[in-house]
This record gives C-alpha cells, structure tokens and sequence, in this order.
C-alpha cells in the first residue's frame, strides 16, 4: 500500500531490476509446454474453462507469430467434440455448452481458418435462441444475464458473418440501458461500471455500428483514471492495477478512440515488470505466479501500445488483425 | 522482507466470468527443493481426491441419476470450486427432479437447505459468479423466499466488502423482487457513505435511485426531450428536480470535504454538475444557391434516412438523396443533399424550403429570397444550451458557494487534482467565457500535479477553448472562427461551424483535420500553419474553399519516416474551387519533382507554395 496525505492509495511498486524488455521467445516456450503437463494441478482444476485457455494461448502465440508450435489437429477434434446437440460448445469434454465457450470455439477455429469443421448453422441457432424479450443475452439455459453474453453473441455471430440472426436494435437498447452516470458499462441494468464490460460494450457497439451513442469524453476519462503510480491500470476505482486490465482498459480506449489519454510509457513499464524472466509468462502483477490469461493480455497490451515485435491485434475481438483481415471483418472505431 | 507463501488468494478478479481462484495474487516464492518436493506431493494428492470425484460425479450424471449422492459429490466439490458451472447446472437438474417427489414444505425445505450450502460457498469465496447466479435461481423457485433473510446477507457482506458489484447486484434483485422502496434503498446508501471509505458502489447506486424518486415534472423537461424508458442514467441529472439535486450537492461536498482525495465523490460530483441530454432537434438548415445544395444539421449524430428526413420545396415534397458529410460516416450530425438541377439557380427567385423531421415530428423553414445566394436558419449555441444549462437564481448561488468552498480547499490542498478540476466545471457552468484566463491557469496546473494525464487535460482544454471562440464568434454574428497559438491538441463541436467561411488554427499542436471537417460546408479560407498536421482526410469535398494555408507541418510524415505518398494529397483534388495552396515547410516539398507532380495531381491550383 502507498500512503498519500493520510488516504490509502492502492497500488504496486515496481522494482528497480525488474525486467524492461519483452522476453517474447520465453513466453513462447512457456506456452508451448503449457497443458502438455496434464496432471498438473492447476491445469486440471481450470478444466471447466479449457476453450477459454486454449484460445488465450493459441492467440498469444499467433501474435509472436508462433502459432506453428501448437497442436492444430488435437485442438480441432477437440473442438468437434464439444459440440453438443444444441449448437452451443462447452469448456471440455463432459461439460455443458456456454456462450463463454462457443465465441471461444469460434475464436480458434477462425485463427486456424477451419470454421466449418463444426455445424455452424446450428451454432447461429444456439445464440439466436438465448436473446431474451429486452434484447439481452442470456449465458446458457440457466438463465444468467449479463452484458458479457451480449458481446459474446455478436462477436461470435459476427465471426460466422450472420449478425443478421438476431434482433440487433433491441441487442443495443439492452446494452444502452446499462450505460451509467460516468460513462462506463455494468452487467445489467443499474450494475456499477467495470472495465471488462466496458470492454465488452464497446466492443458490442463497435460491431453493431452503434458507437455514436458512447460519451467518449466522458468515459474515456474515467478510462485514463484507472492508471495508477505505478503505471499499471486497474478496473475501477481503488482496486489495485492487474496487466488483464491493460487489455480491457486499453482495448476500450482504443475503440473509444482515447487511446492516447494513458500514459504509455508508465504502463509499458508496468507491463514488462509483469514478467516473469525465468519461466516466461506474464503475471498479474510484478513478483506473482505466471499464466496463459495474464501473458495474453501483457502481450496484446504491448501490441496496442505499439510494440513492433508483435503482430497488431484488432482491440474489438482480441485476435490478430490479419486473422479479421481474411475474414473481411473490420468493425468501426472511433476517432 | 519476508514474503508471503504462495496461496490461494482471496481476491478473486474479473475475467470474462470466470473467476480465478488460483490465478491470482499468488506471490511467487524461492524455496528449497525439499519444500518443492513437499509441494509437489501435496498438490498430487489433492489432485488425485479432485479427479476421482469429478470423474464419479460426471459418470452419474451420464447416467441420468438425480439423487442424493450426486448432491453430496457435487457439495464436496463445489464448495472450493464454485466456478465449475456444470456442477451448479446439474445440482439444478437434482434439484428440479427432486421437487416433483416431494410436497409444496418438503420443497421448501430442499430449498432452504439449498441457500445454506450456497451461503457456505459464499463465505468461501463471495465473488463466484455461479453460486450469486445459483442462488438468484432457487429464490426465484422457491415456494416462499425470504426476503429479510436475503437483504441480511446482502448487509453482511456488503459490511465485508462494500465493493462487491456480485451482491450489490443480487441486492438489486431482492429489492425489486420484494417491494423495498427507494427511499429506504436511499437510506441504506447514507449509512454507507457516511460511514465508509471506498464509496464509489453507493454512490453509483445512488446515481440510479434518485431519478426514481425525484423525477423531473413533465413542465421541467424540453419538449422533445428523449422519453424512452431505456434511457440510460447518464442523462438523469436533468431527471431530477432541482430541489432534491441542490440537496445532493450538499451531501457530495460533505463527502469531499471530508476526504478530499476520496475519488469517487469527485466523478459523482461531476455527473451532478453535467449537462442533460438537450433535446433532439434540427439545430441548422443551409441552402446554397449556386451549389444547389442542402445542408442539415441535428443536434446529434443520427442517421438521416432511418430517421425520416424529408425535403420540401415551394410546398411540393421532394425526393432527394441523403449523404453524411464524409462517407466514413453512417450516422453523422450534419446530412447533405443536392437539389434537382436548376430549381433554385435562378437569383432573381424566393423560394421557401421546409425540413421535416418525421420520426420527432418537428422541422425547420428556411427562406432563400430573391437576390440571395444563400440562406440558414440556425439556433445559436446559447439557444441550444450546448456548452452549458440554463441555470436557475438558486442554482447559481448554489454554484457560486460550492466555487468559493473548492477555493478554499484548493489553498489547503493545492496539489489536489479533482478539486482543480472540479473547480474548472463549476466556472464553466457559471461563466464559462468570464473564468476563460483562470481555466488555462488551472489546466496548466493540472498537467503538472497529474502529468499522467497530461493529454487528456490537453485535449479538455482544447474542446472549452472550441467552445468559448464558438460562443464569441456568435456573439459578434460573425463567420470566422480564429483560435491560433492556444496548444490546441483536438478538434471538436465542427458540427456547429457549418456556416463559417474563414477558419484560423494556425500556432497549435494539431495533428490532423479529422473526417468531421468536411462539415465546414461554407468554408473559403483554411489557415492552420505551424501545426503538426500530418492527415488532411476531412479535406473532402468542401465546395467553397479557395484557399489553403498549411506551412511548416508534417505533410506527410508518417512512422517510419519514409518517402510519403503524393496520393495523400488527392483528397484536395475533391474541393472543387481550390486555388491557392500554400505546402511550404512540409517534408511533401522534399519529394523528388513534386513541383511539376503535384500541379498535375491538382490542376486547378494555380498558386502553389511549396
């Protein structure tokens, strides 16, 4: 904890030697070998997010252009088999279908050009089927709502070019209706502002053409606010920096067309002490364990920033830009 | 220092819904390799005990059997791993199999019970989406739910962590589910604050209360003001009577007053201080008389066909062909059209031109009399209330209070970044002309005690620079708007210089003219000099502008630094009465050739500088 005039600051304090260059044949390596160990404990315990890991991984790798390294075909099957008769794919094996899990699918297969190795008619059904009266999303049958599955739904049918499929102005009174007092975006109607469904607002607006309807000067103030001492951002008001929210914060940003309201060398720095010099990988924050969601995000928070070594990464879906670029998908920013 | 162990954190963070227990806040610790060793055994046994029930639990339900024992594997393992959402799915399927067997008391109970698990999950770990969304479902389900008992699990754990947006969110529901009113919710809000640090929840919480308690009488509200039910909180600030929103002043400023670097009261403060939504309205018509063009202006970007523009000239409605300014742009501000060829061409003619805006019902009239080459019909910015509401006798006095207390704590806290910047949105709501040189003072200040932020502070000052030369240029009814040598970063509010003819931007940090420009649909004369323009895409089809000033710029410096495209410039070739173009100082002039290249790239240009 800092102490300024009598009141908390939440934040981190960077060390002097850590690490200020981006180690990105380390966090390969790291990748590559991830999962390989498949009795390893954390792994194991994370099953029930698998699509989402393996499309973290396949996705950082194909930004240090490294994607060769890891197993198309396994990956595919796998996919096939998670499947399940109503359309929606499921984390793994023996796990039920989710939105969650159907955009990351979705995502995987897109990066390894093989989209149609899964019913994708079936898949476009399965989204269709969970909008709701008020234009919202629900997860699964279960009945979660959440503006997540609201970008989750478009991103996914965007991906299959069918955004067609569902009811698109009610979709976005939805999400306008989660819009706050400062700006930013909530879960549901009336939830506080996050930056994670900031990002998956904005990006939602992005790909329905809807991003008029954001205060950029407004939010994208509160955006820049979450840049800390340290250089690091966190995802809303005193809560302490994370290097997933120099994706979700900075991708916002970028969309919003505010990109350059953050201090860019402060959070390039904080991003590079995330590292991890002797494992690869990139942490939440300097000095903690490792793992494929962090490195991610450090990678592609790099990339945004402008680090030429890796590929550029499109700030709406996550994914390298030449991978939307074959596809034709090229959702609108603002300026 | 000793640092910690590594650990199961407690801080569980957001991440596309899934919560990481084990993913975060894991301190990486050196240890000897006989502690790796004991580790290493550790963690194979609880994997083995992890695996050997998942498996069990995932065969039974394969095999389709809903009964106790499943309850009991899938109680052992959600319990530590509340984010295997297959596991809370199928304890829903036992569940609802379980409740046909049972009377409506045994259901109950089944349900009763069922809340006192998920509260142990709860206490475990009170982040996981899946047991609040667990919970939402049961008390939808069961016969009779407990609404005092959930509101108290809310307090508890809201007493724990005020910031916990999964219970707030689940109170939300209880509340709307069980009628507990707004006043009451307002309350609960004013204990919290009073009695609290991190704040930021209540005060959003109360951002979206008061609108429903205090509205705004219908005799408030403009006309045309927006009135859809969806209408997001961000514009309730208008929404709420004057008298209840003066009461909030007092309660923030108490708030800040307290703990002036408590930042949420600060971002509350400001929504209070923001502006509503004006009124959705056509705020411009021009018609030129030589271009046969119409050019419309609406107080926000909208798109022209979806909202039914319609044209009507000398009382015949007329079809013509809507296009945004620049193409970029599907919905935009300002629309243009061009009239059929010759029915307006003739000066010696009036004619009577009427704008409807069908989907608002409302619209605009516009006479070109004889003799005349153009005509508008425009509400000025102060008749739009576009920089800043109308302000009652109690408000200002209330405005001007709260300025001289955030005086007062400025010279005791003169490093304190939100009241400098509270500050300049209180004199902008009074004064924003009369505050002008005190506003540039403090955002000087403000770069300097959050230079992280330097360029939004920049870029905020540039749009309140905009507004005030746009608020003089109408006050001497004048056409040329001249703001040169201010540090200007970013250009904005172009859609409200539609009818001016000379534009000075010369002396400032500028680095493109943006799409947007292309709305300066009267513009004759360009002069941004000494700028660090390096993109001129809303230099498009401008069909008055003659003539061009842009020396000592970045035309076209890109990244790399490499030889720039001559092609950059054929955006000029669109603006079909360009004759003067002055390009010196721009690294364009050091391309090989470029004086025989470029005339013929612009053929119409017959005074080139470069």
């Amino acid at each position: 904890m800092m102490y300024e005039r009598g009141t908390q600051v939440k934040d981190v304090i960077i060390k002097h030697d850590a690490p200020s260059t981006v180690f990105l044949d380390k966090h390969a390596d790291y990748i590559a070998v991830y999962g390989s160990k498949k009795d390893d404990y954390e792994y194991t315990l994370s099953e029930y997010l698998r699509m989402s890991g393996i499309y973290w991984g396949l996705t950082v790798m194909d930004l240090m252009g490294q994607l060769s390294r890891m197993n198309r075909e396994e990956i595919i099957e796998f996919i096939k088999s998670c499947q399940h008769d109503c359309g929606g794919i499921s984390a793994s094996l023996g796990h039920d279908p989710h939105l969650l899990y159907t955009l990351s699918a979705v995502q995987i297969l897109c990066l390894y050009d093989s989209i149609n190795v899964i019913d994708v008619d079936k898949v476009v059904d399965y989204v269709k089927g969970l909008q709701q009266d008020d234009g919202s999303f629900v997860g699964d049958k279960w009945g979660e709502i959440d503006t997540r599955f609201s970008f989750c739904a478009v991103a996914t049918l965007a991906l299959l070019g069918k955004l067609d499929a569902i009811n698109l102005d009610k979709a976005v009174e939805f999400v306008l209706s989660c819009m706050n007092f400062d700006g930013g975006f909530g879960c549901r109607p009336g939830s506080e502002s996050h930056a994670g469904q900031i990002y998956c607002c904005t990006g939602f607006l992005s790909i329905t053409g809807q991003l008029h309807q954001v205060n950029a000067d407004l939010l994208g103030w509160w955006l820049c606010e979450r840049q800390l001492p340290s250089g690091g951002l966190n995802g809303r008001p005193e809560k302490l920096p994370d290097v997933c929210y120099s994706w979700w914060v900075l991708a916002s940003l970028k969309i919003i067309g505010r990109i350059h309201w953050i201090d860019k060398t402060k959070l390039q720095n904080f991003i590079l002490a995330c590292q991890d010099e002797e494992t690869g990988g990139f942490a939440d924050r300097p000095g903690d364990m490792v793992d494929p969601f962090h490195t991610l995000f450090g990678v592609a928070g790099l990339s945004l920033l402008g680090d030429e070594q890796i590929k550029p990464v499109n700030p709406v879906f996550c994914m390298p830009e030449d991978v939307l670029q074959r596809i034709g998908l090229q959702p609108d920013l603002l300026s | 220092r000793k640092r910690l162990p590594p650990r199961v954190s407690v801080w569980y963070y957001w991440s596309m819904g899934i919560t990481y227990t084990m993913f975060h806040g894991r301190v990486k610790v050196k240890s000897t390799a006989q502690q790796e060793e004991e580790k290493r055994k550790e963690r194979e046994k609880k994997l083995k005990v992890f695996v050997s029930a998942r498996d069990a639990v995932l065969k039974k339900r394969s095999a389709g059997e809903n009964d106790e024992e499943a309850l009991q594997l899938t109680q052992q393992l959600l319990s530590s791993n509340p984010d295997f959402a297959t596991l809370w799915n199928y304890r829903r399927e036992i569940l609802m199999h379980l409740e046909t067997l049972g009377e409506k008391e045994d259901v109950q109970k089944l349900f009763e019970t069922e809340l006192n698990f998920i509260e142990a999950c709860l206490k475990v770990n009170h982040k996981s989406y899946g047991s609040w969304h667990h919970r939402t479902w049961v008390t939808a389900r069961m016969p009779r739910p407990d609404w005092t008992r959930e509101l108290s699990l809310c307090d508890r754990c809201l007493s724990l962590d005020e910031r916990n947006f999964h219970c707030w969110d689940y109170r939300r529901m209880v509340v709307k589910a069980s009628g507990v009113s707004v006043e009451q919710e307002l309350q609960f809000t004013d204990r919290l604050i009073g009695s609290n640090f991190s704040n930021y929840s209540s005060w959003h919480y109360r951002s979206t209360l008061l609108p429903q308690l205090h509205p705004q009488s219908a005799s408030d509200s403009a006309p045309n003001a927006s009135s859809s039910p969806t209408a997001s909180p961000q514009t309730y600030s208008h929404r709420v009577c004057e008298e209840q929103l003066l009461k909030e002043y007092e309660l923030v400023h108490n708030a800040f007053f307290t703990d002036p670097n408590d930042q949420s009261s600060w971002f509350y403060y400001r929504w209070l201080l923001g502006r509503a939504e004006r009124e959705e309205m056509i705020s411009c018509v021009y018609v030129s008389r030589e271009g046969e063009t119409v050019a419309v202006a609406f107080s926000k970007p909208d798109h022209a066909l979806s909202v039914g523009l319609m044209l009507v000239l000398d009382g015949q409605p007329l079809q013509v062909d809507w296009r945004s300014a620049h193409p970029r742009f599907r919905h935009s501000p300002v629309w243009l059209c061009d009239l059929p060829a010759g029915c307006i061409s003739d000066i010696n003619n009036e004619h009577s031109l009427t704008i409807h805006w069908t989907e608002k019902h409302t619209h605009r009239d516009c006479a070109l009399y004889a003799g005349s080459v153009e005509s508008w019909c425009r509400d000025t910015a102060t008749d739009q209330e576009l920089f800043r509401s109308e302000l009652s006798v109690e408000k200002t006095s209330v405005l001007q209070a709260e300025l001289q207390s955030c005086n007062q704590l400025l010279e005791l806290e003169p490093q304190n970044k939100w009241c400098l910047l509270t500050i300049i949105l209180l004199m902008r709501a009074l004064d924003p002309l009369g505050h002008e040189k005190e506003t540039l003072a403090h955002f000087q200040t403000l770069k300097e005690v959050d230079p992280m932020r330097s360029s939004y502070y920049s870029d905020l000052c540039s749009k309140f620079l905009i507004e005030n030369t746009i608020l003089k240029m109408e006050y001497a009814e004048v056409r040329v708007f001249s703001l040169s040598n201010k540090n200007l970063t970013t250009l904005c509010h172009l859609d409200q210089l539609l009818l001016v003819t000379h534009i000075n931007l010369s002396s400032n940090q500028l680095v493109r003219l943006p799409p947007q420009f292309a709305m300066l649909r009267c513009l004759e004369v360009l002069e941004a000099d000494d700028n660090a323009i390096e993109n001129l895409e809303g230099m498009y089809n401008l069909p008055k502008l003659e003539e061009i000033s842009l020396k000592n710029n970045h035309i076209f410096l890109n990244a790399f630094l490499e030889i720039c495209k001559l092609s950059d410039l054929e955006v000029l070739a669109s603006c079909p009465k360009l004759t003067r173009l002055d390009l010196r100082g721009n690294p364009v002039s050091e391309i090989t050739d470029v004086q025989f290249q470029l005339p013929q790239l612009l053929p119409m240009v017959v005074s080139l500088s470069l």
